[in-house]
């Protein structure tokens, strides 16, 4: 298995991994013609994060800070709930574009199917809280073994460094518990797809946690979440009738 | 055989077990009077019980369902070629408009080919010859979109039946072309849905298909064949239209409920 961990890399994600920007080979991620306005993405990352925001001010009763505390939990889980909706998307549509074989082919098949259900989970917690699952276009890197594999890196290191940042800011140990179930398994999967693609599985002593607003610089320049197509429209038909 | 213990012997086992007995207990007190001062340094509290109900992972395949099709925007303006490369023979150009000013979809078959560094994938266009495929630049395309509904609809019995699956969710009695405007048989998919316009013999709804009269090519914006209502549900069911497939009102609104763009359509 070459090391190629050790080169020297601007990744934001994790030593030796790769920037987004790099994720696809075949150039159909930087070729976006996608004419989506920015405000849809960044305004989907926003929705995850924005019980925090309302926060400020509300802290001087001790049932403002119940609800202060209630508020930043949600916006957290929204947050992972966002990650997780990317990555289960992201999976599913590899699995049913049926481009991958042999081992990448089966990682894509357990790790989907452990995607989905933290999705579930997290949906089940959040209640009518939860965001809704943005619609995902993700250019061809499903299509594509080699851009899959390298995204999947990607996607892997980066919610492994997401949700280690939000750890410490979860105030309820038993959501605290559920993040960190789900943040190891995230670091496993993240040591498989890495081996996968010749790189070490676990290249530090210790990871560094990325705080959010880089997460959703990262996610925003993927373009790989959209605005839903208008197929629909109110001008009389012309059809054959 | 019967053994016959002398009796002295019970009496000293007695005794040996009311002494280890006695013994044991203080070893107990011992250990308890021991164990506070020690708890403070080694004992852990329990773990935190999870907030979360963790779900059971489930592959796709193990009852997850199979989409019917699968489609995609037209993102960018595309000429459609006989085969994934640059060079082949051009079929037609796909917009990223239909006429009615929606945004244009493709149904997307089989996998993506890759040449020269180009991914390429195969599609359904709306264009005539009906069910007429041929290949587009991947990055013409946004997202794709599984459905898992299908429409069939049999002009022989006059019906129309809507899997979601395997399940028929839908049934109608429809109206079709009359026999010098045939609705055209094959496979097609839905490519909009209309709404709100001022049309009565359209009823309330009208899905757009990727069909195309073969007899009505000069009709506006090309002789499209539609699924819609009527302002005539007494005609229904019957040969009674122009190449449209036509349903009550009340059939309509519900079909609108249930099948959504893209749905696959079978004219058979």
């Amino acid at each position: 298995m070459a090391d190629r961990a050790s080169r020297p890399s601007a990744s934001p994600l994790a030593p030796g991994g790769p920037t987004l920007d790099q994720i696809d080979p075949s150039g159909a991620m930087s070729e976006a013609v996608d004419r989506i306005g920015r405000t849809t993405r960044v305004g989907l990352l926003k929705r995850a994060g924005a019980g925090a925001t309302v926060l400020l001010g509300a802290w001087r009763t001790p049932a403002a800070a119940a609800a202060t505390t209630q508020n930043q939990d949600r916006a957290i889980l929204n947050y992972a709930l966002l990650l997780e909706y990317l990555q289960a998307s992201f999976y599913t549509e590899a699995e049913r574009m049926r481009a991958l074989k042999g081992a990448l082919a089966r990682q894509a098949h357990v790790v989907g199917a452990h995607e989905r259900a933290h999705v579930r989970s997290l949906r089940a917690v959040l209640g009518r809280a939860a965001i809704a699952r943005p619609r995902f276009d993700y250019r061809g890197v499903t299509e594509d073994p080699s851009a899959f594999r390298d995204t999947a890196v990607a996607f892997e290191d980066l919610a492994v460094a997401a949700y280690k940042a939000q750890a410490p800011r979860v105030q309820s140990k038993s959501l605290l518990a559920a993040l960190l179930a789900i943040h190891s398994v995230e670091a496993r999967h993240a040591a498989w797809i890495r081996y996968l693609a010749g790189r070490l599985p676990a290249p530090d002593a210790f990871d560094d946690p990325m705080p959010r607003r880089r997460v959703e610089a990262i996610v925003d320049d993927t373009r790989f979440i959209v605005a839903p197509a208008s197929t629909s429209g109110k001008q009389s038909p012309r059809f054959t009738g | 055989m019967t053994i016959a213990v002398p009796e002295h012997h019970g009496l000293r086992r007695a005794a040996l077990t009311a002494t280890a007995l006695v013994a044991g207990a203080g070893v107990c007190v011992t250990v308890v009077s021991v164990l506070p001062s020690n708890r403070n340094h080694t004992s852990l509290p329990p773990p935190a019980r999870s907030a979360l109900a963790f779900a059971h992972p489930t592959p796709l395949g193990a009852g997850a369902r199979t989409p019917a099709a699968r489609w995609a925007p037209v993102r960018a303006g595309a000429t459609a070629r006989r085969a994934p490369h640059s060079g082949a023979l051009p079929v037609a150009r796909v917009d990223t408009r239909t006429p009615e000013s929606t945004r244009n979809i493709v149904q997307v078959l089989g996998r993506a080919r890759k040449r020269a560094g180009r991914l390429w994938v195969r599609v359904r266009l709306a264009i005539l010859p009906n069910g007429a495929t041929a290949w587009i630049p991947r990055r013409a395309l946004g997202g794709y979109v599984f459905v898992h509904s299908r429409l069939v609809v049999d002009r022989r019995h006059l019906q129309a039946v809507l899997f979601h699956g395997r399940h028929v969710v839908f049934r109608a009695r429809v109206g079709i072309g009359k026999p010098a405007w045939p609705t055209p048989s094959g496979v097609f998919y839905v490519r909009n849905r209309l709404t709100r316009y001022r049309s009565p013999a359209y009823g309330p709804i009208a899905f757009g298909t990727s069909a195309r009269s073969t007899m009505l090519t000069d009709w506006p914006a090309g002789g499209y064949v539609g699924i819609h209502g009527t302002d005539h549900p007494e005609l229904l069911p019957g040969r009674v239209s122009h190449g449209c497939i036509r349903m009550a009102n009340r059939d309509i609104l519900r079909l609108g409920r249930l099948m959504p763009v893209g749905t696959p359509l079978t004219v058979r």
